[in-house]
């Protein structure tokens, strides 16, 4: 008979929320267990490489968590965390020189767009407070319920109001992105373009009252992390999460699906795993608490039984939006570098296969690209030259951190296109896929636009992910979108998913939520939801950090629980 | 990195670092001496090339998007004597062995079958279909070569190596020890068509005995036979995939504070005053440390990161001459509806995780291999399939769902046209192959195909040059104590603080888990750190009977 197996904390899923929230509690001295379904942990953070000498990034590519205290709490640059940075990464007039790309060619970025743009994102005061700014949209739990959230009191509001007190209104909290911009940039391009960054970054520009947020998503990769991409792509960031973890620890589990997260008497104790896990022993029991870091649907509807929760509580669950962007992404491999028609050059390097968003006429074309995702539910219908994609530069930085390695051969990849989540499209989840090479085409045909060698003698081969399979490879991509859930105002911050979860804790005493589709911020990798988890779990007493440890500075303690500011910074 | 106005955005690992040992390759060699040394307390770094450690311990999704695959390695042999297996509680890990009793069946155009199973009646059973005295002989010789494989060879693998003539004189000790003896002089061919009869008989057995590089009509490698069929009926699969044997090795590695260094190429040995004291990688960063440990190629490891400049002559010489495998493999990968149902005499087969076929006799077995060696490939080849998705639950994640299975064969390194173009064509010449043997592998019933070159082993990794999978020809003098050569075969090197532990170092290539361990026991010795491990009992026998 195998032993009974207990640990402190078992976490479900081992994507980057769950093995960082693993990392964080192992460094305080928990013991904890990783339970993962895949052969890889890593979620949606991972690499492959389907052909020899091609390594591609199905899901995420850039990094955007610049600003993570993790970096400086969990110490990850020792756990071989490396990053290859863009040349002109950190070079803001560089990136002005090089316009913005529409139809017409590269249209140009003014004095006032710049400068309006560097002011809200905090760079214009010296030292600048983009830093601060990101943290408190990022990395600040939600406050408790019993506060009312007011202009005063929302973390970046706070912000502004101290280091930049003119952008500060109370109509903040209101706006959309494009509101925000329409105030301080004049061009359409420019605007239509971050409208769009922000968009497949986490919230998109035109949805009310997230104007901040959908900043935040963008300005974390294109000026704190000057768009660039770990070194070995995002999976070896990842690796220094989970070595992080693993070195204090942790006990990673991968091929182990869970089934059930077992309750008794109201409370999580532990998990069932499936038969097929590759373990003797097929419950793992919890002292402390269960983390789950499977999307917060299946959390409710598959692994804890229905009996354990109310019925409105579940329809609230079913109920939350997956719309809001579903990707699908390709890659290309070609026997040519792909070059950039002569209007779209880049000024500044030269030749480039990736133009960012494209095209940035007008906010007409961005709507277009929003009904035929959000509205029209079946195939795209936009003409392929007017439809919007984003495409990164078609290879890596540093000629040591190379994703195709077969001479003669380039790859560009990947190139992000939304089209409606399967959830919702008309004809059933997978009628897109049954078209896959229509679409692929349809695709090329608009990279095309402004790529001048992308055709049949050149192609070698089009892979693509499409949202309905990436939901399958990783069960956590709940509509085949990045963020699980869309970062709209009603499922942000205190809303996020829903209200009642919107602390991490659940309905079920001991069982706490880390997925991205679960909790505030939402997508990216950020290791902001493992951050803002631990200051609960030190509420609850379930975690007691060391020195390393501090709180965000906007974090409100919950009454009657402990706080998560230390003693020695004035806690209780 | 430090931005100018935003200032320090964060650390990274740094430019230069201090190590006691570096690893170069996280191979599964690389790994397990890294794990070793990093429990013994020494600060170690394992660099690897690749975004992902593991080497030929590979399951990725190489029919992408939503298949996984064991691309490389995924046969594994000597789980029953790994001494890392018993060393570390690699149950903590997850990490499980299945050992199938149908291991090796062989289908042929009439619908005749062999099938090879870990308990011999059974095999033997099958054998009596075509030879009853081929059955028999069949049972007396694993008996035999299980107490060979069991006493000898199996722990010896993990012993360093002897010369040929202290291993005579040690074998003369006993009468399994002499049994042996009288195996190595004879060459596979001779020794399987000695023993049997049938002509299927011997393909079966001929291509189990050779399938990994043995040349079939070489002599003084004929103890490998009984290892090759002994060990081929004992294979394992790694549920969840080879690559979680190597992940559960970098766990023990990080988990004792060692680290890893992916995406890392190394690209120079840095030497100073003749001693290796550090790596240098492709991207600039420096780790130094007292020893360095490699698990590349002779040539790799010596002529391009130490520089052939470096090299006392003899040694450079000896690494000149060094053979790579006289062939590579060529796998075809699919993903069908249904998993192969083969047309044949015994239902058992569908259930084998190794169907051999294409192949129905010794003469053409031979004239493939032949053609192979000399660099073509002809329609009289062969090869072996396995249905992974019948062992494994955990490598389909696709809406489509279906079954992962591969074919793979012995190819050469260089064919007429380039492999680019016939890795293509052999895709339909496979199939069609396939589906005379599984009728129901026809284009309905595939959902997806992929392959993999010689070519393209050499591109994923350049250490397996020339499509190698060993790093290097076995033959008798690339073996034992000549293995890559007498001065490095302990895995130190003539070298002061370089040490060689890859496939190419003794006891040789395939996951045996047998270079990296001696590698870290000579280095442990050498930097006179107290091992926390001791050798398994299989080995202290083997000690007692015949070192002592
Ligand atoms: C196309 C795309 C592009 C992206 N680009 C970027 C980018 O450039 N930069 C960036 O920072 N982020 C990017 N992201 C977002 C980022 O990948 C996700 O936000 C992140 O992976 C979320 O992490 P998570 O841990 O919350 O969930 P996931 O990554 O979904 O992990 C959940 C894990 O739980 C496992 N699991 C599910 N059910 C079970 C079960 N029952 N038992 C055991 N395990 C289970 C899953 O297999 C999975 O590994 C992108 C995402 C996509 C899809
Ligand atoms: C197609 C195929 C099928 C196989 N099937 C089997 C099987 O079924 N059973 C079996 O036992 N064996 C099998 N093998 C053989 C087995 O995989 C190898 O012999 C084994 O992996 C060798 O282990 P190693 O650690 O010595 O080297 P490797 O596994 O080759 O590892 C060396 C590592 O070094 C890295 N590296 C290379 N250059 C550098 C550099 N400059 N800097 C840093 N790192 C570098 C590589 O990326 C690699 O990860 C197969 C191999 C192949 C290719």
């Amino acid at each position: 008979m195998p032993k009974e197996e207990r640990y402190d904390f078992v976490i479900v899923g081992g994507g980057p929320n769950g093995v960082g929230t693993a990392a964080y509690l192992a460094k305080c001295g928990a013991s904890v267990c990783v339970l993962e379904e895949r052969p890889e942990a890593g979620g949606a953070v991972e690499n492959t490489e389907p052909i020899p000498g091609v390594r591609i990034t199905p899901h995420a590519m850039y990094m955007y968590a610049g600003p993570a205290p993790a970096f400086e709490q969990l110490e990850l640059h020792k756990y071989g965390f490396r990053m290859d940075w863009s040349p002109q990464s950190k070079n803001l007039a560089e990136q002005q020189v090089r316009g913005v790309a529409t139809t017409q060619g590269l249209a140009p970025i003014t004095d006032k767009d710049a400068m309006g743009w560097a002011k809200i994102s905090g760079m214009l005061t010296d030292p600048p407070f983009i830093k601060e700014l990101l943290r408190s949209i990022f990395w600040c739990p939600p406050h408790p319920p019993e506060i009312e959230v007011t202009a005063e009191n929302v973390p970046y509001m706070q912000v502004y109001k101290r280091h930049q007190p003119d952008v500060w209104t109370e109509e903040l909290l209101d706006m959309t992105m494009f509101d925000l911009m329409d105030e301080y940039l004049e061009t359409e391009p420019i605007k239509v373009m971050h409208a769009m960054v922000a968009w497949y970054s986490g919230a998109a520009g035109h949805w009310e009252g997230v104007a901040i947020p959908a900043l935040g998503c963008d300005i974390t990769l294109t000026i704190y992390g000057g768009i660039s991409v770990p070194r070995g792509g995002m999976h070896d960031y990842f690796h220094s999460i989970i070595r992080c973890a693993i070195a204090h620890g942790t006990v990673v589990r991968t091929c182990c699906p869970v089934d059930e997260i077992i309750i008794q008497d109201g409370r999580a104790v532990g998990v069932r795993l499936r038969e097929t896990a590759t373990t003797d022993e097929k419950k793992i029991w919890a002292n402390k608490a269960v983390i789950s870091d499977v999307d917060v649907k299946q959390t409710f509807t598959k692994l804890v039984g229905p009996q354990h929760l109310s019925t409105s509580f579940r329809r609230k669950v079913e109920d939350i939006s997956l719309k809001g962007g579903s990707i699908w992404v390709s890659h290309l491999l070609t026997r040519e570098k792909l070059r950039c028609r002569p209007k779209f050059r880049n000024p500044v390097s030269g030749d480039d296969a990736g133009l960012g968003p494209y095209p940035c006429d007008s906010r007409a074309i961005y709507y277009e690209h929003v009904a035929d995702v959000d509205g029209r539910r079946g195939k795209p219908t936009m003409p392929p030259e007017r439809l919007m994609w984003l495409s990164t530069p078609g290879d890596r930085f540093d000629a040591a951190d190379p994703q195709c390695t077969i001479p003669g051969r380039y790859l560009a990849s990947p190139y992000y296109t939304y089209v409606p989540p399967p959830e919702y499209t008309v004809g059933g989840p997978d009628a897109l896929d049954k078209v896959k090479e229509e679409i692929n085409a349809y695709l090329r045909k608009a990279f095309s636009q402004t790529i001048e060698n992308l055709n049949d003698d050149t192609l070698v081969h089009h892979w693509a992910n499409t949202p309905y399979e990436s939901e399958f490879r990783n069960s956590g991509l709940i509509g085949g979108t990045w963020c699980g859930t869309r970062h709209c105002d009603d499922q942000w911050g205190e809303n996020r998913p829903i209200p009642e979860l919107a602390r991490y804790r659940t309905p079920i005493e001991r069982l706490y939520l880390c997925n991205q589709t679960a909790c505030h911020p939402g997508g990216l990798a950020l290791m902001a939801i493992p951050y803002n988890l631990m200051h609960i779990l030190i509420e609850d007493g379930l975690a007691e950090p060391g020195k390393w440890w501090y709180p965000s500075p906007w974090y409100i303690p919950q009454k009657g629980k402990i706080s998560a500011v230390p003693l020695h910074a004035g806690g209780k | 990195m430090s931005d100018p106005l935003i200032g320090k955005i964060f650390d990274e690992f740094p430019d230069e670092s201090n190590w006691d040992v570096v690893v170069i390759g996280g191979g599964p060699n690389g790994l397990i001496a890294g794990a070793y040394l990093a429990k013994a307390g020494l600060k170690v770094a394992v660099v690897e090339r690749r975004y992902e450690v593991g080497g030929g311990l590979a399951t990725e999704e190489i029919l992408f998007p939503g298949y996984y695959s064991n691309m490389h390695a995924i046969y594994h042999m000597m789980v029953d004597y790994m001494p890392v297996l018993q060393d570390f509680n690699m149950n903590r890990h997850a990490l499980m062995w299945l050992k199938p009793n149908a291991q090796t069946g062989m289908v042929f155009k009439d619908g005749q079958s062999l099938l090879l199973t870990r308990m011999v009646e059974d095999t033997k059973d099958s054998i009596s279909k075509l030879s009853y005295k081929d059955a028999i002989a069949f049972g007396k010789l694993m008996r035999k070569w299980r107490k060979i494989v069991d006493e000898i060879i199996g722990p010896a693998t993990y012993i360093p190596p002897m010369a040929p003539i202290e291993i005579s004189m040690a074998m003369q000790r006993t009468k399994v020890g002499n049994e042996m003896l009288e195996l190595v002089e004879q060459s596979p061919l001779e020794i399987i068509t000695r023993n049997f009869e049938n002509d299927r008989v011997r393909a079966l057995l001929l291509y189990t005995s050779c399938m990994w590089g043995l040349d079939p009509r070489e002599t003084g490698i004929g103890m490998f036979v009984a290892l090759m069929l002994q060990r081929g009926v004992n294979k394992c699969y790694c549920d969840g995939g080879s690559h979680k044997f190597a992940g559960a090795l970098a766990r023990e590695i990080v988990g004792s504070g060692g680290t890893i260094v992916d995406a890392a190429e190394v690209n120079k040995i840095i030497m100073e005053n003749g001693r290796a004291t550090g790596v240098q990688l492709a991207e600039g960063r420096v780790l130094r440390s007292k020893v360095v440990m490699s698990t590349l190629d002779p040539h790799s490891t010596f002529l391009n990161l130490v520089g052939a400049r470096n090299l006392p002559t003899d040694l450079k010489e000896s690494i000149e001459r060094w053979q790579y495998d006289k062939w590579s493999y060529y796998t075809l990968h699919v993903v069908s509806k249904e998993p192969p149902k083969y047309a044949c005499d015994d239902p058992w087969i569908n259930n084998a995780f190794m169907v051999i076929f294409g192949i129905e006799s010794t003469e053409q077995l031979l004239a493939h291999w032949d053609n192979v060696v000399a660099g073509k490939l002809a329609d009289n080849f062969g090869g072996h399939a396995t249905c992974e998705s019948l062992l494994d639950p955990h490598l389909v994640r696709s809406p489509k769902g279906g079954y992962v299975s591969f074919f793979q064969m012995h190819a050469p390194y260089e064919i007429e046209g380039g492999w680019e173009k016939k890795g293509k064509e052999l895709e339909g010449a496979v199939l069609e192959k396939w589906r005379k043997a599984a009728p129901n592998m026809t284009k309905d019933n595939i959902i997806m195909t992929s392959h993999e070159t010689p070519a393209g082993i050499e591109i994923r990794f350049p250490n397996m040059r020339r499509g190698g999978i060993k790093h290097g020809d076995y033959k008798p003098i690339q073996l034992g104590c000549f293995r890559p050569n007498q001065d490095c075969s302990s895995s130190k090197t003539p070298i002061e603080g370089l040490y060689v532990c890859g496939a190419s170092t003794y006891p040789g290539g395939m996951v045996l888990g047998g270079s990296g361990y001696l590698g870290a026991n000579k280095v442990a010795e050498d930097l006179g750190i107290k091992k926390w491990w001791k050798p398994t009992k299989p080995m202290e026998q083997y000690i007692k009977t015949y070192l002592e």
